[in-house]
């Protein structure tokens, strides 16, 4: 999957699922959007289904941790192979 | 401290209508609220009790997804009762956001419905989904759940109260509601109750042999309360919310008063967590007399409890008998319209109290054909009654023992 087909289900996810509409790149997502904790653990659950394989207790936390916008979302998912899950 | 406390908003969404309008049209013209049960792809063909009192109003639940998130179908219920109460109040943010208005409300148990997707889950022979059981579902199906639904739609940070003690839920959330406010500890609570549509607890009751099942074929014949056909309770669905704040502020913003909060019993039997118990619920109704310094006759009608049991309206018109002796107050089963709304009867049938009390009359117990002779020892209301109630008593008691008695007068 490339970065730009990850960034077009991601953005799905964020209208469909979030009722977030295209999104800035950069934008802060809990300030700009109300995108909070419980969001992000459902993003979460959607980007499992997207990979098809579960992501570690450890994975998660380092998301949950550090990501603040759309970018390090993609850069988070770009990372993300089952041989570290 | 020792304050007046009085209602000044109220709204129910209940199976005999969601506006104040519908509801006394309903209670008007003899209007039941029971229909069918519906099918729920998993217990309602198993169940015996075929009659559910469905809220059958159409209603726009127009909550952002930042409040959705959270909520389950009970929570959707008391976050609509709630926000018809705030606007009726005219209530700001500021106030809301103060510390000083709080939050009394609960339900039986939370959503039954997020409830059983979750054993669906757990049950899957898929393990998949199983890593997605966190926080939203758990939220949605607390007990807790619709008081802090509440609480993060509207912004409220006062107190919290959450009672879960099944049909007394929403008469003690106004009982404590009432205490918190009288003795100064919040200037204002949002009290009430909700329970969503739920085959489960229809299946509790079945079992124990407590639900109504001689009248699937006519659903609106069933609850009986009082009457010498009954043959158990109709479960129901609904939710109910009152404003209750100091009587002085009220005054001083100029707020409707629909009437004031005078006296709260509340205790349990200490014994049998089913089987009602004619010394507690005496007790409780006399507690309550005695928190509002009334006497027996001061009282002019009885919301009573009135399940339509085999022995639960019997204990309960002994113990009115006890307490209001030969002349009772008039007494009726408001479950009658609309069968047992369980965490929220408390509320809902407060709240049809303050609206019977303000247009001046009293319905009548529906169904009541003939009196059971162990019953006619009450004043039942004698049909829809002209009546300018002063003083009302709205009478609940749950499983685990549990008993209220709020009384509420005109002011």
């Amino acid at each position: 999957m490339t970065r730009n087909d990850i960034q077009e289900r991601i953005l799905t996810i964020f209208d469909e699922e979030f009722e977030i509409a295209n999104p800035g790149l950069d934008d802060d997502l809990r300030e700009a959007h109300g995108f909070d904790s419980i969001d992000a653990i459902e993003l979460l659950r959607e980007i499992e289904d997207m990979l098809g394989f579960e992501l570690s207790q450890e994975q998660k936390k380092r998301a949950m941790d550090n990501i603040r916008t759309l970018n390090q979302i993609l850069d988070y998912v770009e990372s993300l192979t089952p041989e570290t899950a | 401290m020792d304050r007046r406390v009085v209602i000044t908003a109220a709204s129910a969404i209940s199976p005999i209508g969601h506006t104040r309008d519908e509801i006394l049209h309903s209670l008007q013209n003899g209007i039941s609220g029971v229909k069918p049960l519906r099918d729920d792809g998993l217990l309602s063909d198993r169940i015996h009790s075929q009659v559910f009192g469905t809220v059958s109003a159409d209603i726009d639940f127009d909550f952002e997804r930042k409040y959705r998130k959270t909520m389950g179908p009970v929570a959707f219920y008391a976050c609509q009762v709630v926000k018809e109460v705030i606007a009726q109040a005219g209530l700001s943010p500021e106030v809301l956001g103060s510390g000083r208005l709080g939050v009394a409300f609960g339900s039986t148990h939370g959503s039954p419905t997020v409830q059983r997707g979750i054993y669906e889950t757990f049950f899957s022979k898929s393990q998949k989904r199983f890593a997605s059981i966190g926080a939203v579902d758990y939220l949605k199906s607390m007990v807790h759940t619709t008081a802090v639904n509440i609480t993060k739609m509207f912004g409220i940070t006062g107190r919290v109260i959450s009672s879960s003690t099944a049909c007394t839920t929403s008469s003690q959330s106004i009982g404590f509601g009432y205490e918190m406010i009288r003795f100064g500890r919040q200037d204002a609570m949002i009290c009430g109750g909700a329970d969503e549509y739920d085959t489960t607890t229809v299946a509790v009751f079945d079992n124990l042999l407590a639900c109504s099942t001689a009248f699937n074929a006519t659903p609106s014949k069933t609850p009986r309360p009082f009457d010498a056909e009954r043959d158990g309770l109709v479960v129901g669905e609904g939710a109910g919310a009152v404003l209750l704040e100091d009587y002085d502020s009220a005054r001083r913003r100029g707020a409707d008063i629909l009437g004031e909060v005078v006296g709260f019993g509340c205790n349990n039997n200490g014994g049998d967590l089913i089987f009602p118990n004619v010394d507690g619920i005496t007790a409780t109704l006399r507690i309550a007399l005695e928190d509002a310094r009334l006497n027996p006759g001061d009282v002019d009608f009885i919301s009573a409890h009135a399940t339509a049991t085999k022995m639960g309206d019997v204990i309960e018109s002994q113990a009115i008998r006890k307490v209001f002796g030969e002349r009772t107050p008039m007494v009726s089963g408001l479950k009658s319209y609309m069968g047992h709304t369980m965490g929220s009867c408390g509320a809902i049938e407060t709240i049809l109290s303050l609206y019977m009390m303000a247009e001046g009359f009293v319905a009548p117990t529906l169904n009541l054909d003939a009196v059971d002779p162990r019953c006619a020892m009450l004043r039942h209301t004698p049909g829809l009654t002209d009546y300018p109630l002063k003083v009302v008593g709205v009478q609940n008691f749950a499983f685990g023992g549990v008993n209220t008695c709020l009384l509420i007068r005109k002011v």
